[in-house]
């Protein structure tokens, strides 16, 4: 049983998404105990509303996002492509090791660490990810996860357009991530702000580019793209949290808030580990 | 069961109530060994299908779906995924779901791979994961795309080794169609007709692919 004001904030909140968009889930009725457990862990109260979203998404999506992506992917060739992704998961790397302290995860901390240092150096500004050739390949984080390890629960599911799936956790994660950002608080004037809407631009048109292909095939395939997605989006999003090593490829490394459904580090395999370099 | 938990049931008479205690499956055991060979074997049956230079487009598919038939515990995963709603469907309903998913999970499956020309593969690490089954670590590889790891759930069925699911990056094929189809009945006042309407649909949709590509 949800403590009162949960139960209060919620039908609050749901009250005002009745009044944005025009409805909310409608629960089973309670003498069907399996809908009900079905209806608990969809977990998605907001469903009519986020649906809407959805829509208003998949036409912001096939007019603009897609072909753009499409574009980017046909005119740049995989080697600059792959560049540009390591540089903006460098971009990111205080972040992470925020995320890892924050997390009590020393270990993982000392490898952002490293890698930043001698991806910004070596890896000439981040473009090439030097330290993964070494064998010490990328992780992301983010705030959403480090609350999640810090015990708290993903909350109910969200459709933000233009963002994707989210909860109530990974939004203010997300927030956060951006005040932790030191990027956000560097310099002013114009050039810096240009700077930093061409890494916004980058980073959204990176992260569609590598959703080509998991996008089409869930179009192609679901016979409700809506609730694969949210499916996808949570089974990812606890794989991320649970941060299981998986032998080859690297979680999210550029993506401003690593929610991706199968974002992954371009290129192949790592080459067999090899020792770290001496630090 | 290997030696030493023979030896450790045997010498700890609780640790022998509590296994006999538990709720015993039809399955056995899967053995991690049989599974990654079982998973090499299909793969490397799937790979020469798919690079066959002598076949065309729709027989590269047809054998490509007559390895995944022998591969893949498609009655198994149809009746997970259908989940809670078996028992809502009658007998003809649930019949025809059979059918309809055979044929689109052997018909998306076989697109997909249809179409991975120049595709190598090779065993990654591997981990049991449960008493049941297996868990076989693959890394995909294509020429011009980025190599991707797939995890495929082996278990014991009817004395066979069979793929049961097929993992992406921590997500899982039969849990995201499993909500995908709840969705559907759902939406349509939780029958299963509906859905079986849907599949119909998708099939015709991915047959009139086939025919265009």
């Amino acid at each position: 049983m949800l403590p009162p004001i949960i139960t209060k904030s919620r039908s609050w909140a749901c009250a005002l998404a009745v009044l944005a968009v025009g409805a909310c889930a409608t629960p089973p009725p309670a003498d069907d105990p399996e809908a009900v457990a079905e209806f608990r862990e969809t977990n998605d109260p907001f469903e009519p509303a986020n649906r809407a979203m959805f829509e208003v998404h998949e036409v912001a999506d096939r007019f603009v996002l897609q072909p753009v992506a499409e574009a980017y992917r046909d005119v740049l060739p995989q080697p600059v492509r792959n560049g540009i992704r390591n540089a903006l998961g460098n971009l990111r790397a205080p972040v992470i090791l925020a995320n890892d302290l924050l997390q009590g995860n020393i270990s993982r901390a000392r490898i952002t660490l490293g890698r930043f240092m001698v991806n910004s150096t070596l890896g000439i500004g981040g473009i090439l990810d030097v330290a993964r050739d070494w064998g010490v390949p990328g992780h992301s984080e983010d705030f959403g996860q480090t609350l999640a390890v810090w015990g708290a629960g993903e909350g109910f599911y969200m459709f933000v357009p233009l963002f994707g799936p989210s909860s109530p956790r990974d939004l203010v994660g997300q927030g956060v991530d951006i005040a932790l950002h030191p990027l956000t608080w560097l310099g002013q004037g114009a050039a810096v702000d240009a700077a930093g809407w061409v890494r916004l631009g980058l980073v959204v048109v990176d992260t569609r580019e590598a959703l080509l292909e998991p996008i089409d095939q869930v179009r192609a395939t679901s016979l409700d793209p809506y609730s694969t997605l949210r499916s996808a989006y949570r089974q990812r999003r606890a794989f991320e949290i649970e941060n299981r090593e998986v032998y080859g490829t690297t979680v999210a490394p550029s993506g401003v808030i690593g929610y991706g459904q199968g974002v992954t580090q371009p290129a192949g395999p790592n080459p067999e580990p090899t020792p770290p370099p001496p630090r | 069961m290997n030696h030493m938990t023979r030896r450790l049931l045997l010498s700890s008479p609780f640790l022998a109530a509590a296994m006999l205690a538990l709720p015993r499956h039809g399955r056995a055991e899967m053995d991690l060994a049989r599974a990654t060979g079982f998973i090499q074997a299909a793969g490397n049956e799937l790979v020469a299908a798919i690079n066959d230079p002598r076949l065309d487009l729709p027989r590269r598919r047809d054998r490509v779906a007559a390895v995944l038939r022998r591969t893949i515990d498609i009655e198994g995963t149809g009746r997970f995924i259908l989940g809670r709603y078996v028992r809502q469907a009658t007998p003809a309903e649930l019949a025809e779901y059979n059918r309809l998913f055979d044929d689109i999970i052997v018909r998306n499956l076989s697109a997909r791979f249809g179409e991975y020309r120049g595709v190598r593969f090779s065993l990654g690490r591997s981990q049991q994961r449960t008493e049941e089954d297996a868990l076989v670590n693959t890394i995909i590889e294509r020429p011009n795309t980025p190599a991707f790891s797939l995890d495929w759930r082996v278990s014991e069925i009817g004395g066979q080794p069979k793929v049961v699911d097929v993992i992406a990056e921590g997500t899982s094929l039969r849990l995201t169609t499993r909500s995908e189809y709840a969705a559907v009945i759902q939406r349509n006042g939780g029958r299963v007709a509906p859905l079986l309407d849907a599949m119909r649909n998708q099939i015709a949709q991915l047959a009139a692919r086939e025919t265009r590509g």
